[in-house]
């Protein structure tokens, strides 16, 4: 494909070249599900498509003792992957709830991720997980903790030539233990009033690598640290989940909007932690 | 203006689009295949469902450049021997189209459910047509509709 406005890339590299010619004037594709979403409400004209969806950024392996997901791998595919569900059991979780069938069969984890929304269920799960974010430009790469990732709605810490790669979790070790909820106008294809997303794992009882993330309820998807930080090293007992709870809805800095208002979505995060924690510590 | 070549109901197509034209206005506007409908234009309602490479897609935010070299089933496409499809059949026996307008998303959603899995149960049926909505709201009969089709799948799966 030679055209200027429309480029399939057929690898990586490719991709990065033509990105650092283009700069701002070219947006990355993969699925879709967002970016046409935003050029059919006449939000966005992107002056040029630069398409990832056919690179071979789509592989999900176990490398060098992490999961690696690359970036253009859909939902669809990261709920089917064997080695996600052995490593990573709340991304599935997550993926599930991601829009329809339909959606999760084109969209992709990378997409979720770089859109930005303050509700993307992947990118709140993957906070949950511990996950780096591997982003690539023509000079070079640099791998950062998703939690630095995100600046505001819709903003992230990609410079105009770089993209994301890959996304990089640590193996399960352990009795781990996770949970996914999320709270919308209906049981399918929503977007969250409220999400919350946990791991921890469980070494004697002891409560170890406690990561509680929430999201559509800040600006960012939301890495609840403080609240995530009370349970490290402790015995979970219910009046210890309660003051976590209410720890992690403390941290959120909600908006009221069409889908619920910022007073609910703090109430019902302190909930859905405090269920995920009640169920996850048993 | 890019190239577009793709297959269409087993036939192959070439037309010329814009990089941000979506797969629903080439299959409606340049190729005159009229079942998938524009309903919200956003990936909500599901009337535009299509299945591209054996996966269910909303046409309307598949870009149409991301079809190249696939192949499209559309409603049309899944009785193009002139036989209704089973689906179609069982849509008709148990007048589970009401306006219509969802009818073909639906049947497009209930057949790349049925080629996954064969013998669904009523909450995988529900589950699988969650992305599609009907404005009669009348979605007992589509349920029903997609079970009486599965009955006459042979069996295979639970």
């Amino acid at each position: 494909m030679t055209n200027s406005d429309f480029f399939a890339a057929r690898d990586i590299h490719e991709a990065c070249t033509r990105l650092s010619q283009s700069g701002k004037e070219a947006h990355i594709l993969a699925g879709g599900t967002d970016l046409m979403v935003a050029i059919n409400r006449r939000r966005l004209f992107p002056h040029k498509l630069i398409y990832i969806g056919q690179s071979g950024m789509d592989a999900i392996e176990v490398k060098d003792g992490h999961l690696v997901i690359g970036a253009a791998a859909t939902h669809t595919a990261v709920i089917q992957s064997k080695a996600v569900k052995d490593h990573a059991g709340l991304l599935v979780d997550a993926c599930c709830s991601i829009g329809s069938k339909a959606i999760r069969n084109i969209g992709t984890i990378g997409g979720n991720i770089c859109n930005a929304s303050p509700a993307a269920d992947a990118a709140t799960a993957l906070l949950a997980l511990g996950a780096e974010v591997k982003l690539v430009s023509a000079h070079g790469e640099r791998a950062i903790a998703l939690k630095d990732f995100f600046t505001g709605p819709g903003e992230t810490v990609l410079q105009p030539d770089e993209l994301l790669k890959e996304i990089i979790l640590p193996l399960t070790k352990g009795d781990s233990r996770w949970g996914w909820l999320k709270v919308g106008q209906r049981k399918a294809d929503v977007i969250g009033i409220a999400t919350a997303a946990v791991s921890l794992r469980l070494e004697h009882g002891t409560c170890r690598d406690v990561r509680i993330a929430l999201g559509a309820v800040a600006p960012t998807p939301l890495f609840a640290a403080k609240a995530s930080a009370m349970l490290e090293g402790r015995t979970a007992d219910e009046s210890l989940i309660s003051e976590v709870a209410q720890a992690a809805a403390d941290e959120t800095s909600p908006i009221d909007d069409a889908r619920g208002s910022a007073w609910y979505r703090k109430q019902i995060c302190g909930v859905l932690v405090k269920r995920i924690l009640t169920a996850a510590t048993k | 203006m890019p190239v577009l070549e793709l297959k269409v109901n087993g036939n192959d197509c070439q037309v010329l689009v814009e990089h941000t034209t979506s797969l629903l206005e080439v299959l409606r506007e340049k190729l005159m295949i009229l079942s998938p409908k524009m309903g919200c234009n956003t990936g909500d309602c599901g009337a535009c469902s299509v299945i591209l490479d054996g996966m269910l897609v909303h046409s309307c935010i598949t870009p149409a450049m991301v079809a190249s070299g696939k192949e499209v089933i559309t409603l049309e496409g899944i009785s193009a021997s002139g036989e209704l499809h089973p689906l179609q059949k069982a849509f008709q026996d148990n007048h589970a189209t009401q306006c219509g307008f969802c009818t073909p998303g639906m049947i497009m959603a209930a057949k790349a459910l049925l080629d996954e899995n064969p013998k669904p149960t009523e909450p995988q049926i529900k589950k699988a047509l969650s992305g599609n909505l009907c404005r009669c709201t009348g979605y007992k009969k589509i349920v029903e509709s997609v079970m009486a089709a599965s009955a006459d799948n042979p069996a295979s799966g639970s």
